[in-house]
């Protein structure tokens, strides 16, 4: 069995902050709405990856990130409305099948947005991880700890309280 | 009609993974729902997270990573130097230790020392001297009445309370108590008052030094070996409270007084394995009458 790269090799460390830190530090920030707080959160994490490098392998360093993440904000519970942004190349109004559909793209844009915020932390994290962060049930279920069916009933939870508040701007 | 999104908890989810069957898909795809979640789901996937600078976040991480670890360096390094300190401080305690050997009333007691020689101590005295690198530095202190037997080589010093009496290898007594005596049987010893005006007394052979009156008085004296080494006490023209506190070395009483000239001169001895004697052969002489008191030790003097 080849043995696997120890975290204590700064390579190595290096390669696993590049690879999580921008996923994990969003997850947190998802969960809290405070990215100040999620990146302090996320680097303290990091830190003590290094300080316990040598107890924690290569392979198990993403749950162990995730898991100790999710436990360091469990301790501050700050829960803060998740500033969203649309991706700038997007250009308003593209191939809709009905235009008609949207009240005005801006200012349902903005309700959306809203809504995102307005949903329980729970579903929230669950939808933005799958729906912003293109992540499969199986990774957020791995994330966060739960079953796929437990991710699966969050998603559609999220969907339909979606659906409620924006379908009366969404005229069909 | 209840809706499979409705009455399915993980429906909606599923339809988004792409995972509905072909049936459920068609069906779902009739409603209105799914044209408003079509449009929501496609909004929502065009939406961004924060901007997160990674290399700037490794930056920082290593920032702390390194004031952490410089803190507990600096503070481990404070530890050992607080450590071996302590350690110096308890070594250097240790080695400039004294060792001390006493003796109590009517005791005696032979030290051989570390350079051979040997130091009898009679009642109630004190030696002490310091537990390593003695040998390079030979000096003890000293208190009560011994008969020194020093080994040839460097000076060997006594510190008493009067004086300091310095030899190379010779035999010799001191008798620091209420008076001070010192007796050379051997060689040469010097003898340095404390009070540094007076020169220092050398001392041959079957010479003696007192101190009386704060002066140091050079006396020849003729005898081969202490006389507390054969376990007498002898007298010559001196004060009774020599004597008085002599047998108070030797034996464990307290004499009570009552007016009792003191300073009147008394010649003679006394031997130091019977108590009866010593009083009788001290004391009637003199015209003393004594008596117990009411506690053991105490006995009474009176004209």
């Amino acid at each position: 069995m080849p043995q696997e790269p120890s975290v204590c090799e700064e390579k190595n460390y290096n390669e696993l902050f590049h690879k999580y830190y921008e996923q994990v530090t969003k997850y947190i920030y998802y969960k809290c709405g405070d990215l100040q707080q999620a990146e302090d959160i996320v680097q303290n994490i990091f830190v003590k990856l290094w300080q316990l490098c040598a107890t924690i392998s290569f392979s198990k360093a993403k749950s162990y990130i995730y898991r100790a993440c999710n436990n360091s904000f469990l301790n501050e519970i700050k829960h803060q409305k998740v500033v969203l942004r649309h991706q700038q190349d997007v250009i308003a109004n593209t191939d809709y099948e009905s235009p008609d559909f949207l009240i005005e793209v801006n200012e349902f844009r903005t309700k959306l947005k809203d809504a995102i915020n307005e949903l329980s932390v729970k579903e929230r994290e669950v939808f933005l991880l799958s729906r912003v962060e293109q992540k499969t049930y199986r990774e957020i279920a791995e994330i966060t700890g739960l079953t796929v069916k437990a991710i699966e009933r969050r998603m559609s939870k999220a969907l339909k309280e979606l659906r409620e508040v924006l379908g009366k701007d969404i005229k069909i | 009609m209840i809706e499979n999104y409705d009455a399915d908890d993980t429906f909606l989810a599923r339809w988004i993974a792409g995972t509905l069957t072909k049936e459920e898909r068609i069906g779902f795809e009739k409603t209105d729902t799914y044209k408003q979640l079509s449009i929501i789901n496609r909004e929502s996937q065009l939406l961004k997270g924060p901007d997160i600078n990674t290399d700037t976040a490794l930056e920082k991480v290593k920032q702390k990573i390194n004031t952490k670890r410089n803190k507990t360096k600096v503070f481990r390094l404070w530890y050992s130097v607080a450590a071996a300190a302590a350690v110096l401080i308890g070594l250097g305690v240790f080695l400039n230790s004294s060792k001390t050997y006493t003796t109590g009333i009517g005791e005696t007691m032979s030290v051989t020392l570390a350079d051979g020689s040997i130091i009898d101590l009679n009642a109630n005295s004190k030696l002490s001297h310091k537990r390593f690198f003695w040998e390079n530095n030979r000096e003890v202190d000293f208190t009560g009445e011994a008969y020194f037997v020093v080994k040839k080589g460097d000076d060997f010093v006594v510190s008493t309370s009067k004086g300091k009496v310095e030899v190379l290898g010779t035999e010799f007594n001191i008798k620091d108590r209420s008076y001070f005596e010192l007796k050379c049987y051997e060689g040469k010893v010097s003898f340095i008052n404390n009070n540094f005006s007076s020169e220092p007394s050398i001392l041959t052979k079957g010479m003696k030094v007192l101190i009386e009156e704060n002066k140091v008085k050079k006396i020849d004296f003729n005898e081969e070996t202490p006389d507390w080494k054969q376990g007498i006490s002898k007298f010559k023209n001196q004060p009774l409270m020599d004597v008085l506190e002599e047998l108070q070395q030797i034996y464990p009483i307290t004499f009570q007084l009552n007016n009792i000239d003191t300073s009147r001169i008394f010649s003679g001895s006394f031997r130091h394995d019977n108590l009866k004697n010593a009083l009788q052969t001290t004391l009637s002489p003199m015209g003393i009458t004594y008596q117990k008191g009411s506690k053991n030790n105490l006995i009474i003097l009176s004209e």
